[in-house]
């Protein structure tokens, strides 16, 4: 309804000047009239003005609350990936065989996708699109790995569940 | 206007009283409808506002709580992977420290999530730079967990390189300044876990005789 800039403008403040100026001059009667529209508005700007700051701040304090929690859940979840994939990483570092090095191939590629990921930004549109992917690529680690089910990330400890 | 003198003479107090009742009953009519204006100015007033602020209030929550939460999360993947090590190279007497420190970890990342929501109640800028601050632990510290000289001088050299870990955090180094600043919340311990399980964890590390690079990945967590 609003375009930027005018925060808490009321949309009615500009009125139709033209009408003024054609009545007013002719009869007093129109003047009255123009000043009851006036009043009108006046009270109905006034009204908005404060419903206004309040709905702003019930506003923010309501998207706040959820987007914290979304946002918690997100950062949770890419930064345990991280720390999972980047302590494998050392682990096999020491021994750099065939073997490992398909394993260090498969770690460093989910490395890869989590930082160029920008799961702290919510206006990112592929947020969810790459979410998905990042999971995928961490099973594909586990089982790589050969890491049992229930020795993957552990999520009934975490009070957020992803 | 003749009229009205003649009126006015013959009874001057009729003619007023009428003309009070009208204006009253007016004055009534103008003041509740202009109040009928202003509460409908209000509701559409408080539609708007919140319609625009709903948004910018989730983007806003959205960041702090993904900024804090992801190094819980860091914590938490790497005592996991450390677990998962454990269990396929036989050492299984590691397993329940992990575990515990795993715990431990997620009643931290419960009491961040309690803080996040009660944050949202009065959201101040200063409270949120001071947790930030908090989550810093470089030099943070807790009691009876002193670290020693060498391990300072590890991280110094470290930290010139370790990038491998947080990204987005560049505007922490402006913070370092003001960490004197009052701690959050009323338990002060809450701060101090994850430095705790960091100590944990790096002990750990030294057991299990692992190499120097998996210290220095542990130390950069929370940075």
């Amino acid at each position: 309804m609003l375009s930027g800039g005018g925060v808490g403008a009321h949309p009615a403040g500009s009125r139709g000047l033209g009408f003024r100026g054609a009545m007013a001059a002719a009869s007093s009667g129109a003047d009255m009239f123009d000043d009851i529209v006036m009043a009108e508005e006046r009270f109905h700007g006034e009204g908005y003005r404060e419903g206004y700051a309040e709905g702003s701040h019930i506003g923010v304090v309501e998207g706040r609350r959820h987007g914290s929690l979304h946002g918690a859940k997100i950062g949770s979840e890419v930064g345990c990936y991280l720390g999972f994939a980047l302590t494998w990483q050392c682990l096999l570092h020491k021994c750099t065989d065939e073997k490992n090095s398909k394993k260090i191939k498969v770690l460093d590629s989910l490395i890869g996708m989590i930082r160029k990921f920008p799961y702290e930004d919510p206006t990112y549109d592929k947020l969810q699109e790459d979410l998905e992917k990042i999971r995928g690529k961490f099973k594909q680690v586990c089982s790589i790995l050969n890491i049992q089910s229930d020795f993957r990330i552990s999520t009934e400890r975490s009070s957020l569940t992803f | 206007m003749s009229w009205v003198k003649v009126a006015v003479s013959q009874s001057s107090e009729d003619i007023f009283d009428e003309d009070a009742d009208e204006i009253y009953i007016a004055q009534k009519e103008w003041n509740s409808t202009m109040k009928k204006r202003s509460k409908e100015g209000y509701r559409d007033g408080i539609e708007a506002g919140k319609e625009l602020a709903l948004q910018e209030g989730f983007n806003q929550g959205y960041r702090q709580g993904a900024e804090l939460m992801v190094t819980c999360g860091q914590f938490r993947g790497t005592l996991n992977a450390l677990l998962s090590w454990c269990h396929l190279n036989g050492h299984d007497s590691s397993l329940s420290k992990i575990n515990h420190l795993l715990d431990v970890v997620g009643k931290h990342e419960e009491d961040v999530l309690k803080y996040l929501n009660s944050l949202q109640e009065q959201p101040h800028l200063g409270d949120i730079l001071d947790f930030v601050q908090d989550m810093d632990l470089s030099d943070t510290a807790p009691a009876g967990t002193d670290c020693d000289a060498t391990k300072a001088g590890k991280y110094e050299h470290t930290g010139s390189s370790g990038k491998t870990c947080c990204r987005n955090k560049g505007k922490d180094d402006s913070l370092q300044s003001e960490r004197s600043k009052a701690k959050f919340g009323t338990n002060p311990e809450r701060l101090e876990t994850l430095a705790w399980v960091k100590e944990q964890t790096m002990w750990l590390i030294e057991q299990l005789g692992l190499s120097l690079d998996m210290l220095h990945h542990i130390q950069q967590l929370g940075h």
